[in-house]
């Protein structure tokens, strides 16, 4: 679409918005008081949180122990909820780096809540490591830092090492990425609030803002820039946290496709979870005319790409096994298939191969409802795939005596269960507080399909903030048309 | 405008310097687990190392005589006191000066028993004529523990020892002390360096082989 | 570490001080238990009071007291390490030991090199007796009806009672297990001639009665032979599990060895054929092993008899297997006359009879077995103890000793003794602990534990042993001999007894020394003196008893029945040792549990799977006897036999109801009678003088109920499930195999040409001073768990509890992977024992993110403790699984229990790993050793604890840089390999090659 706007276009924002009515649709939500759905859902999911906080709480003061892990199985589902949560963080970044720098303009009323899911995803998912280590106490050791003992400083060849300073990287960029996204809907917030409250705080947080054309341009520079340093990072941090397995000694683990087979599977996991996020959305929060069939629609096509990806790596792995005639890790990989753990890997496949492959169908791509339970099975599946891939692998290594099986005790259940609950915590409390759409990069959108739009616009944040698609994200000084 | 500007800076920098002075006041205090340096705790029975050690010149291993055959040098036992203090019960100008008295009162000389040194007999349960009293109860001397490492550290004397390796070297100029005081720090990094310039440098000029692996104190 | 103990244990220093003032006042033994604590403590804490230095910036030091003794006994260097000899008291077998002590307590137990009969092996239950010595449960004193006493009153008491006895001539018996000590049996005589009527009726729970009886009516002589399997060719075990259980298991492990060693050309190698019902670590490890029901024994050995005495004809080809299989064994052993050796495990004494009458035929009397100066590890006498209980029913006792048994636990119809018992006007219990026996006594006289006390023991001709005391006693007790001669009115100490006895007995038969105190001080030195053995005559072999000896024949469809004693475990008698417990099985690798061992093919006609919990009904037992006991399907064994081993579901196992952590799904390592195991003494027969380990049509119901047991092998065979070896090889080869007539031609046979493949690794590694090194010969090792527990000892390895173990979280550094491996029809049992193989290009050490597992520069992985934050990459990254996590705080609060620490190894916290250290806290006690005398380290001074106490001596340590070393020459031997030599992972750990007494030419050789 590098080609500006085509008649032929449908419009990305539907019901012929104007600029205030934009500002209207995604700030009364935060005005009006929390409906009684909302209050359900929290309470679902801060009582999901709290269950894990009490297991993990149990098993700090026990041991690690209280989980299914033994001698054979080191890592189970500790480590899976950590890939798994690294994974679902992806999609958030990729739409809004790489699909900004790509110039898709549909990403602009799902980038918000794509980023703020992405922050999340990474809590969730960096307790994982800290908490599965035998005494997290002393988790700080995995950094380097000046000490008294000689100075003893950190293995630099373990990928664990790695995995901590890609993490950490991927963190800060995200939130930072996000925050500065930000800024111009504080702004808005902040004219439009009543409160004084509100008022300061949203000011605070919207660092001075003054919608003027400076502004603007130098917001759109640092805006380029991050998506800039933000991109590799889609790529980086999936590729490290395969490098913990790619680079052991254990057949299933000890695999070189590892690095784009995951960041693939990341994509795939994190677009099914935007989907989900997002329909749900879209109807409590009535976004039908933001978050339109189209979006759904081309998510559903990038789902089918990556998935596309997944299944040609399953297919691989299965292949270099064979063809590589190591006995070990041929029958890694039949030990997969038939062994013990045989259903694990048949639902990864029916979910991520099978699910993925209904998504050609146009008229199923628009069905809302069977895009969400589509979108539910790929994460089922996904979440599986790193099953499989760290568990059953450790099941079966070389020496048939050492063999063991594992199964999760109560307590891990409960802790991936809180892990869900704290990260639909956080995403509920974003909804009730800050604007679930970009509400200044939508405005810039209004035009998109639509021929000659006039928009009157009075309030701040926003009327400034019109411009030209073409202008929008290009960095050039903006003003309107 | 500018004015602001310069204001803030200004605080600013203020600020810095008394986070910095702040930091080196705190440094000072803090240490680390395991890390006693300065450590002199009051013993049961007040020993002078200044003056055995010091003055009299007593060889260190003469009462530790764990140093060159045990992994620890060992505090020694009340019966080793004794080989001495049998018969030195108190300071000699003390003694001295009772036996000048006693000449001049022509009497014999009273046995004059220091204080601290009574403490040793009771422990051993001796009377007054320093033979085993049968009645009285012999009891244990808890001597307080300077040099103290973690658990999980094990240290032998016998190696240091073997490799010529004054006593100094680790517990300082303990001939000089009244009351033994630590002095070095005794941190990994503390043994490691010396371990690396022993191995560089070599122990009175004798090359040496202190080994720098995990398992040499962690095992 | 020595000299401390803490404010913060005050209290636990309390509890000690009373051993304190015991062990000679050093003060260096408590300590250490306190500062095990500490230790514990510290490693756990350290991490919050790092995180809480960081908020408040400085911390409190804690502050420790250090207590040196008053007066130092001349001898002793605290923190100095002392060793005694003495003797192993764990069986009769009299194995000779060295006690390591450290400030005045054990700490281990290691064979000694010189002793004749253990050669320097020490079996797991050796081993163990460490911790039975500091077991809290042990009697503190003498107890009259149950209420604590002292010595004086019972003393008192008892003679008063003795007194009327006498008057009233009523018969006493003393009754106890073989009694190999010539002061205990001399002073028990002695005793009993000072009544009317006192007899000494010695019974054993594992009775080797049979052969005794059999030898009295072949012979002529009631002895037990000494069996010289060393000297034998041809060695044929009958149910006899001579390398496990049978009589005296490290003597013979070290002499079948003796004769395998493959040295010489032709490589030299006896044969060995096990025939036997149940798959025993020997038949494990048998060239042929030939499974037969207890029913058939008679009849096959007359079978065997007859051949050789050449009555009948030899079998034609196209014969039943069974005969071609006599047929060749005759062949066999006609080859090898006086040069073979048949022993027959059974109690029966018709089997025995038939054995001896072969060994006769095979002129082996003289040769590979002797009665003139025969064993007696054994001499029970079952006919002495049928007439026992006869004379119990008909209440002719007036007083009743038992000392070292347990009758109401270990004999049929227990519980009818108890009751007779209650008959009995006096009886008297010398038990260390209240057992089942023991709380039916009114005067309970504690025995102290051989370790804390002076004893002696002449296990076979011969050889005389002293048991020395190692550490002050812990307990108020009163060894035996003490004992009966304080009640014989001339009360004296025990060793003043056993001087007296040597000086008459044992002095009088020796030539070296002129004078008895230095033959005594030499004997007490070395444990042990040989001095010329007693001769008993035996008379001409009277070739008609063993004619007359009927067969039994099996009864039908149902079961036979079959009780046996476990490697771990024996008869019972260290039931509440919680190492023994933990011991994984060397057939089943079972731990925790007694189980029935059925075969598949049973297991499928009942639709039973492992777990599930049967009920078996001795039928022709009146009352009839039913066990409820868990089944276990075990390879090799006869479709028509059922196993159960003795000694488990002793009183006082209860204990173990919490040793495991306690948590949310943790459970208990017993059983849901609070016991650990089930009795099955109970269904054991004393029938016409003789103690039946077998017994004839046993039922077999299905209760529907499972018990889960702990064994520590998930997956049993070498071959992976046929379903998964599609494409790839299934037989993996980590077991290298071959047969003898292979070897012989090839001597690498089996090991195969060494695997080549691309390394990614760079050349880093290199060692200027000693690279240590093992190799583990896997045609040695038996699999009999020494090592194991020998390696728990020294390594303050705790206890994880039966839950534990089913999870696969056992501690143990030494893990013996047993594998089945089918070679062409021979089911052979492979043990490959498998520690830290400290390989040079290590997987663990790259992964690690802190560092906390790194190289030496003398080649060993080294695990540091203190640094580990418990990510276990490292273990899931090991390619041999055999690394250790510490899922919970498994270290006990038993103080009296926590006196067996090792004060040179780091008791570990929660949250770490831990994995063979290759002893290294042995290897730098030397090295500082030799830099202190400016020598280097001597080839063999370094000794691990897994190598010390390994009776095959198939273990050896030393450094791979010199060229001297022992292991280096085994490193270049052909037999030699590495365990998965493709990863390139370059283990310092080497393994030998297997091999079997075959004729055929198979070798299995590395894959590829």
């Amino acid at each position: 679409m590098a080609d500006g706007i085509s008649l032929l276009r449908s419009p990305l924002i539907l019901g012929n918005k104007t600029a205030a009515q934009v500002t209207e649709d995604v700030c009364t939500p935060l005005d009006r008081g929390p409906g009684i759905a909302w209050w359900f859902a929290i309470a679902v999911s801060l009582s999901m949180f709290t269950l894990g906080v009490l297991a993990v709480i149990y098993q700090l003061f026990t041991g690690i122990g209280t989980w299914g892990l033994n001698n054979t199985v080191g890592w189970a589902f500790d480590i899976t909820n950590f890939v798994f949560w690294i994974g679902i963080g992806h999609a958030g970044t990729l739409i809004s780096a790489i699909l900004f720098l790509f110039r898709q303009r549909w990403r602009t009323s799902v980038n918000r809540s794509a980023e703020a899911m992405t922050i999340f995803a990474v809590i969730c998912a960096g307790i994982f490591p800290i908490i599965h280590m035998g005494r997290p106490w002393l988790a700080f050791w995995v950094i380097p830092y000046p000490n008294f003992r000689g100075p003893l400083w950190i293995n630099f060849r373990s990928p664990l090492v790695w995995d901590m300073f890609a993490i950490g990287t991927y963190f800060t960029i995200s939130l930072v990425f996000w925050y500065v996204g930000l800024i111009p809907d504080f702004a808005t917030l902040r004219d439009r609030a009543v409160s004084k409250v509100k008022k300061t705080l949203y000011g605070f947080f919207s660092f001075g803002w003054d919608g003027s054309t400076k502004t603007w341009q130098r917001y759109e520079t640092v805006y380029l820039l991050l998506a800039g340093l933000a991109t590799p990072l889609v790529v980086s941090v999936h590729t490290i946290v395969s490098w913990d397995f790619a680079t052991s000694v254990i057949p299933g683990w000890h695999t070189t496709i590892f690095p784009p087979y995951f960041v693939a599977g990341a994509v795939f996991s994190g677009f099914a979870m935007v989907l989900t996020l997002m329909i749900i959305a879209r109807s409590v929060l009535h976004f039908e005319e933001y978050i339109t069939l189209h979006h759904i629609e081309s998510m559903s096509k990038i789902i089918i790409a990556t998935g596309g990806i997944v299944a040609m790596a399953y297919m691989t792995e299965l292949f270099v096994s064979f063809y590589s005639g190591n006995e070990y890790e041929r029958f890694a990989f039949v030990n997969r298939m038939l062994g013990p753990y045989a259903w694990a890997y048949w639902i990864m496949v029916s979910c991520n191969v099978v699910t993925p492959q209904f998504l050609w169908f146009r008229k199923i791509r628009r069905n809302v409802a069977l895009v969400f339970i589509l979108s539910i099975l790929i994460n089922v599946g996904m979440w599986f795939e790193r099953f499989v891939i760290i568990t059953i692998s450790l099941t079966r290594d070389y020496l048939p005596a050492s063999w063991d099986n594992y199964a999760p005790t109560l307590v891990e259940l409960a802790t991936l269960i809180g892990s869900f609950g704290l990260f639909f915590t956080l995403f509920l409390i974003l909804a009730r507080f800050l604007p679930m759409i970009a509400i200044g990069e939508v405005k810039g959108v209004l035009s998109y399909g639509r021929k000659g739009i006039h928009v009157a616009g009075e309030e701040a944040g926003g009327t400034k903030s019109i411009k030209t698609p073409v202008q929008l994200g290009s960095g050039v000084q903006g003003g309107t048309p | 405008m500018k004015q602001t500007n310069v204001i803030t800076l200004l605080l600013l920098v203020g600020l810095g310097f008394t986070a910095l002075t702040l930091i080196q006041a705190f440094s000072q205090s803090y240490a680390l687990p395991g890390n006693n340096i300065g450590y002199e705790p009051v013993q049961p029975i007040a020993y002078s190392h200044r003056l055995h050690a010091g003055e009299l010149g007593i060889d260190c291993k003469f009462c530790h005589t764990g140093a060159e055959i045990s992994r620890t040098a060992g505090i020694p036992s009340a019966n080793v006191c004794m080989d001495c203090h049998r018969f030195v019960t108190a300071p000699f100008n003390q003694v001295r000066a009772e036996d000048e008295a006693a000449v001049k009162e022509q009497r014999k000389p009273r046995r004059i028993v220091s204080p601290e040194l009574q403490k040793l007999y009771t422990a051993l349960g001796l009377n007054a004529e320093l033979q085993r009293d049968p009645k009285a109860k012999e009891t244990r001397i808890t001597w307080v523990r300077v040099h103290l490492l973690p658990d999980f550290a094990y240290f032998d004397h016998r190696a240091h020892v073997s490799a010529s390796l004054d006593c100094q070297t680790c517990h300082g100029e303990v001939q000089t002390m009244e009351r033994v005081r630590q002095v070095s720090d005794l941190t990994m990094g503390w043994c490691v360096n010396c371990h690396r310039s022993s191995n560089a440098l070599g122990v009175k000029g004798k090359p040496v082989k202190a080994s720098t692996d995990c398992v040499t104190c962690h095992y | 570490m020595s000299h401390a103990t803490t404010e913060r244990h005050a209290e636990k220093s309390r509890l000690m001080s009373d051993f304190h003032l015991n062990t000679a006042e050093s003060s260096a033994d408590h300590d250490t238990v306190a500062s095990s604590f500490d230790r514990r403590e510290f490693l756990r804490l350290a991490g919050f009071t790092f995180a809480g230095v960081a908020l408040t910036g400085c911390e409190q030091a804690r502050v420790e007291k250090a207590i040196p003794y008053l007066i130092k006994p001349e001898e002793i260097t605290p923190g100095k390490a002392y060793w005694y000899a003495s003797t192993c008291a764990g069986c009769n077998a009299g194995c000779g030991i060295l006690v390591k002590n450290r400030d005045g307590r054990p700490i281990k137990i290691e064979g000694n090199p010189d002793h004749p009969i253990s050669c320097g092996g020490l079996c797991a239950i050796g081993q163990a007796q460490l911790l039975g010595l500091y077991d809290s449960q042990r009697l503190a004193n003498p107890m009259i009806n149950g209420a604590p006493t002292d010595w004086q009153t019972l003393d008192q008491k008892l003679m008063d009672r003795l007194k009327e006895i006498r008057t009233g001539n009523k018969a006493v018996r003393l009754l106890s297990g073989s009694l190999t000590s010539p002061t205990a049996l001399a002073l028990v005589k002695r005793f009993l001639a000072s009544f009317k009527d006192g007899k000494h009726v010695i019974y054993d729970p594992v009775s080797r009665s049979g052969i005794l009886e059999a030898h009295e009516r072949t012979h002529g002589i009631r002895v037990l032979p000494r069996y010289r399997f060393e000297r034998a060719d041809v060695i044929v075990g009958v149910e006899a599990d001579f390398l496990g259980t049978w009589i005296s298991p490290v003597e013979f492990t070290a002499a079948y060895r003796s004769g395998r060693t493959l040295e010489g050309d032709p490589p030299q190698c006896s044969y060995h054929v096990q025939i036997e019902s149940r798959l025993s670590l020997t038949g494990g490890r048998a060239d042929k092993r030939y499974a037969i029901s207890p029913s058939d024994r008679v009849s096959l050995l007359k079978g065997l008899l007859s051949l050789l005495e050449g009555k009948t004809t030899r079998a034609k080809p196209g014969e039943s297997s069974h005969m071609l299989f006599l047929n060749e064994l005759a062949d066999r052993l006609r080859s090898a006359r006086g040069e073979s050796l048949v022993v027959c495990g059974s109690n029966d004494v018709a089997s025995q009879m038939l054995t001896n009458a072969i060994n006769e035929v095979l002129g082996n009397y003289g040769k590979t077995l002797d009665v003139q100066s025969p064993s007696y590890q054994h001499q029970s006498n079952d006919k002495a103890l049928e007439d026992l209980l006869a004379d119990l029913r008909g209440e002719k006792i007036g007083a009743l000793f038992i000392h070292g048994v347990n009758p109401v636990y270990d004999l049929p119809g227990g519980k009818e003794i108890g009751e007779l018992l209650a008959g009995v006007p006096l009886v008297v219990s010398f038990a260390e602990r209240i057992d089942e026996t023991a709380h039916r006594a009114a005067f309970v006289c504690p025995e102290p534990h051989p370790l804390s006390s002076w004893s002696d023991t002449e296990a076979v001709a011969g050889v005389v042993s002293l048991t020395q005391p190692t550490i002050a006693p812990l307990e108020n007790t009163r060894a035996l001999t003490e004992s009966l001669s304080a009640w014989l009115g001339k009360p004296s100490s025990v060793l003043g007894l056993i001087r007296e006895e040597w000086r008459t007995t044992v002095f009088s038969r020796q030539t070296m020394e002129k004078n008895f105190q230095s033959f005594w001080n030499q004997s007490v030195h070395d444990g042990f003196a040989v001095v010329a053995a007693r001769q008993h005559r035996k008379g001409a072999f009277d070739s008609r008893s063993a004619r007359n000896v009927v067969s039994t024949a099996a009864q039908g469809e149902r079961f036979e029945l079959v009780l046996y004693p476990k490697v771990s475990m024996g008869d019972g008698r260290h039931a509440h040792n919680a190492w023994l417990q933990e011991v994984p099985d060397p057939i089943t690798k079972v731990t925790w549990d007694n189980y029935a061992i059925i075969s598949d093919v049973a297991a499928n006609n009942l639709r039973l799977a492992s777990g599930d919990i049967i009920r078996l009904t001795v039928a022709d037992a009146d009352p009839a006897v039913t066990l409820e006991v868990p089944v276990w399907i075990q390879p090799g064994q006869p479709d028509s036999v059922v196993s159960v081993a003795l000694g488990y579901g002793r009183k006082g196992t209860e204990r173990f109801a919490k040793i495991g952590p306690q948590w949310l799904e943790g459970k208990p390592s017993v059983g849901p009678d609070g016991l650990v195991g089930v009795n099955a003494a109970p269904a054991l027969q004393l029938l016409d003088g003789q103690l039946l380990y077998e017994r004839q049509g046993v039922r077999i119901e299905k209760t529907g109920r499972q018990q889960a047991l702990a064994c520590t092998q998930t997956y049993q065979s070498i071959d992976t499930p046929p379903l998964l070896a599609q494409g790839t090889e299934a037989r993996r080869p980590l077991i290298r195999y071959a047969t003898l007539a292979a070897y012989a031609a090839n001597p690498s046979a089996g090991s195969g040409p060494e695997h080549k493949s691309q390394s990614m690794w760079p050349e880093q590694h290199e060692y200027k001073g000693a690279r240590w090194g093992m190799i583990v010969d896997l045609n040695a090792c038996t699999g009999c768990a020494a090592c194991v527990v020998s390696c728990q000892a020294e390594n303050n390895i705790p206890v994880v509890g039966k839950d534990e173990v089913l999870r696969n979280r056992e501690l143990h550094w030494i893990r013996i992977d047993r594998y089945f491996v089918d070679h062409d029809g021979d089911l052979d049992v492979a043990h490959q024992p498998m520690m830290c193989q400290h390989c040079d290009n290590a997987p663990c050490e790259t992964v690690c993110p802190v560092l906390a597992t790194v190289h030496s520069e003398e080649g060993l992985n080294q695990q540091v403790y203190n640094r580990c934050v418990g990510t276990r990459y490292c273990a899931n990254n090991c390619p041999y699984k055999i690394r250790r996590f510490n899922w919970f705080d498994y270290a006990h609060d038993d103080a009296k229990q926590n006196m067996v620490l090792n004060p040179d190894v780091t008791v570990r916290s929660r949250g770490i790993m831990e994995k063979c250290s290759l002893c290294v806290q042995r290897i730098l006690e030397q090295k500082i050793e030799a830099k202190k005398n400016g020598k280097a380290v001597a080839d063999g001074a370094i000794k691990t604890a897994c190598q010390q106490s390994c009776p095959a001596q198939a273990i050896v340590f030393g450094d791979m840089n010199d060229p001297a070393s022992l292991v280096k020459k085994k490193m270049a031997d052909r037999r030699s390999f590495n365990i998965l030599a493709e990863l390139e992972t370059r283990p310092s750990v080497g393994y030998m090659t297997m091999v079997r007494n075959r004729s055929e030419q198979t070798g299995e050789t590395s894959h590829g």
